[in-house]
């Protein structure tokens, strides 16, 4: 586990934008507490930011009505919230015992290689960020590689060459 | 006394207070399990693992005893070998990533993690991959300052500040062994009792900036108080030390507990009034601005006895009940007015119903005990119609602005018992030191109608008599402490079952007793 308590401000202010801010009204409404609707929230602006700042999380913990430092806690907790800016394209590559022993190493090889992205960082043009996660539930079928939330599965580096390409 | 039960603890049968869990129940008769996380004003949390004892009744072989209520017949295992290497091994998880730098550690000597390496186990360092570094000296707000690297995340502080000062400020950021407390950034510690924290904290990671680096604790000597920050009268220890060729001076306040009165908490402002008891002290007598000594000052007094047709007198509202008493006593003798007033030591508004009063003295439930007049009217016209003010220790300058004190006392002499040299001081004809709060013993009557004791813990390298001595001393015909405790029970029969040094520890509540009529 790595320290993730390091936030980082944009200097202006957060705000959901429309569609973000019914859905949050939607969904606040589904739960007994207003602090079950920490986690909700931050895939929210997840969502429409790609990542979550410091000013988002102070955003939603005043719109929940909840301590700020709770919903750091839960940001920081969560590895699937990204807490800086991530390339257009987001890859998770799961790492964990399927996958890794059905080959996920190639996968992360050929784009460490080929492509120049290392696991945590974004590449150049910002056109690829790459992450390792734990399981994502798809071992029947390793190893599976997640593109902007969609699965890709059976993966293999030619797969992934022809995926690619795909994305601009 | 509260309903007892009988459960055994390794095989011995104790008898302990029945209604609480087994670390507080089994605590109480002298027998310690070791914990971290738990405080009984914050709950049982769970989280530290160090309190895990075994019960023979067919549930799991361990169970954490913050969380398990003791019953009667329960049969408590602390002893046997499975339990002393979870310890151990707890022991040894907490040590994994502890800097280990306790020579420059504040918490040196009053540390749990130091007690249970010692108690339990002492197990040797297995670890041979660098450990995990993280964050030193964060400044958290309010003098709190924050070591992550020593913290083990018990989460009291969290706790703390989630429960008691509903404010939230700290937060445990990350998971496994990346864990640490830290607030949000550009939102510090901003409640009036933060720095309970570093008392909560049972290692070092929580520490005051007002007192780090000042002194190691095992040099400091404690002695029991009561805070006279405002009239609630918080418990608390006072840690002074003399150091070599030195004066006795005060480190720090700590609550003391007390759940009639404070429970185990007291507030920041209490907690730093300390200083006050160190800093800017009148030191020597005075008279017309020159150094003398005591004796030729109060040779003046006396004079200026003789000469004044009328006296007035002026209490503090911080003096204790034995010093109000014989300074009652000089008033009548000297056919004095006698007057409490002191309107400038409320402060309106800045009570929170928790342990912060809006009235910043100590005793004014003392005052109204007494029926001594506490109305601005009777002490200006008692000022007015005399030449001579004998002041005890009153700080005016909190009624009244500087030009208004002026104007009011330009024609009258004071003679100032005072225990800090304050510009009331430096005005005054006569200046004569008297002991502050942390140097005498005597009794307070809180806000809530309690009665408590203090004793004196410091003793100054100038000796100031205390204003009971004083008034003694100046004629009162009280002349000592047990004296001034006799003439108290006319006013609070309550005290007739007690002397001085026997009232209990917790406080006498006199709102129980049907003599009270201290709240006219």
């Amino acid at each position: 586990m790595s320290d993730r308590s390091q936030l980082i401000s944009t200097g202006k202010p957060f705000q959901y934008d429309q569609e973000r801010d019914a859905e949050f009204e939607r969904l606040i409404k589904r739960y007994p507490t207003r602090e079950s609707m920490i986690l909700p929230s931050l895939w929210l602006i997840q969502e429409q930011e790609g990542w979550i700042s410091q000013e988002a999380i102070a955003y939603v913990a005043d719109r929940i009505g909840t301590f700020a430092s709770k919903v750091y806690e839960a940001v920081t907790f969560y590895t699937m919230y990204q807490l800086h800016p991530m390339g257009r394209h987001h890859i998770c590559v799961c790492r964990t015992l399927s996958c890794w022993l059905r080959g996920k190493q190639e996968i992360i090889d050929y784009l460490k290689d080929e492509i120049g992205i290392i696991p945590g960082q974004i590449d150049e043009d910002g056109r690829f960020s790459l992450e390792e996660v734990e399981c994502l539930g798809h071992c029947g079928t390793a190893p599976v590689v997640q593109v902007n939330g969609e699965f890709h599965e059976d993966m293999n580096v030619d797969k992934l060459k022809a995926l690619l390409a795909t994305l601009k | 006394m509260a309903d007892t039960i009988n459960l055994f603890v390794n095989g011995v049968e104790v008898e302990v207070e029945a209604g609480k869990n087994l670390i507080d129940a089994i605590g109480a008769v002298g027998i310690e399990i070791p914990h971290l996380c738990y405080h009984p004003a914050l709950g049982a949390d769970g989280n530290c693992r160090m309190c895990l004892v075994g019960i023979e009744d067919g549930r799991p072989p361990l169970v954490p005893a913050c969380k398990t209520p003791a019953q009667a017949g329960m049969k408590v295992l602390l002893d046997a070998a499975h339990i002393k290497k979870i310890q151990r091994d707890v022991m040894e998880l907490e040590l994994i990533n502890h800097p280990t730098d306790c020579p420059i550690c504040d918490q040196a000597g009053e540390c749990k993690l130091q007690d249970y390496y010692m108690t339990y186990g002492r197990p040797e360092s297995r670890m041979t991959v660098p450990q995990v570094q993280k964050s030193k000296k964060l400044d958290f707000g309010c003098g709190v300052v924050h070591d992550q690297e020593r913290c083990v995340t018990c989460g009291r502080c969290v706790r703390f500040c989630r429960e008691i000062t509903k404010t939230g400020e700290l937060g445990i950021i990350n998971r496994t062994d990346a864990a640490r407390v830290n607030i949000f950034p550009g939102r510090p510690l901003n409640n009036r009792y933060a720095l309970n924290v570093v008392d909560l904290c049972p290692v070092g990671a929580m520490t005051s900036r007002d007192f780090r680096f000042k002194q190691r604790v095992w040099f400091l000597k404690k002695a029991p108080g009561i805070c006279h920050g405002c009239a609630k009268g918080c418990n608390i220890t006072i840690e002074h030390n003399r150091e070599k060729y030195q004066d006795d001076l005060i480190y720090r306040f700590r609550p003391r507990l007390n759940l009639q009165v404070n429970g185990y908490f007291m507030c920041d402002a209490g907690r730093l009034s300390y200083r006050q008891e160190n800093e800017g002290r009148l030191l020597e007598a005075r008279l017309n601005s020159q150094i003398r000594p005591l004796e030729d000052v109060l040779a003046a007094y006396n004079q200026e006895i003789e000469r004044a047709e009328k006296i007035a007198i002026l209490l503090s509202p911080n003096c204790s009940l034995e010093q109000m008493v014989a300074v009652k006593a000089l008033a009548t003798k000297l056919q004095a007015s006698l007057s409490g007033f002191s309107a400038g030591y409320i402060q309106q508004g800045d009570g929170d119903g928790f342990l912060i009063e809006d009235d910043k003295s100590a005793n004014r439930a003392g005052l109204t005990l007494l029926g001594i007049d506490c109305t601005q009217e009777h002490f200006e016209k008692a000022v007015q119609e005399t030449q001579l003010l004998i002041n005890f220790n009153n700080d005016l300058s909190r009624s009244y602005a500087e030009h208004e004190l002026k104007k009011l006392l330009k024609d009258t002499k004071v003679i100032f018992a005072t225990s800090h040299d304050d510009s009331l001081a430096t005005m005054a004809d006569i200046a004569i030191p008297v002991a502050a709060s942390s140097e005498y013993a005597g009794s307070l009557i809180n806000c809530n109608n309690i009665l408590q004791t203090f004793t004196g813990a410091v003793s100054k390298n100038h000796k100031p008599a205390d204003i009971g001595e004083l008034a003694a001393k100046l004629g009162s015909p009280l002349q000592n402490r047990a004296e001034q405790f006799a003439e108290l029970r006319i006013y609070l029969s309550v005290l007739k079952d007690f002397e001085a040094d026997t009232v209990p520890a917790e406080g006498l509540n006199l709102n129980d007793s049907e003599a009270a009529n201290v709240t006219a």
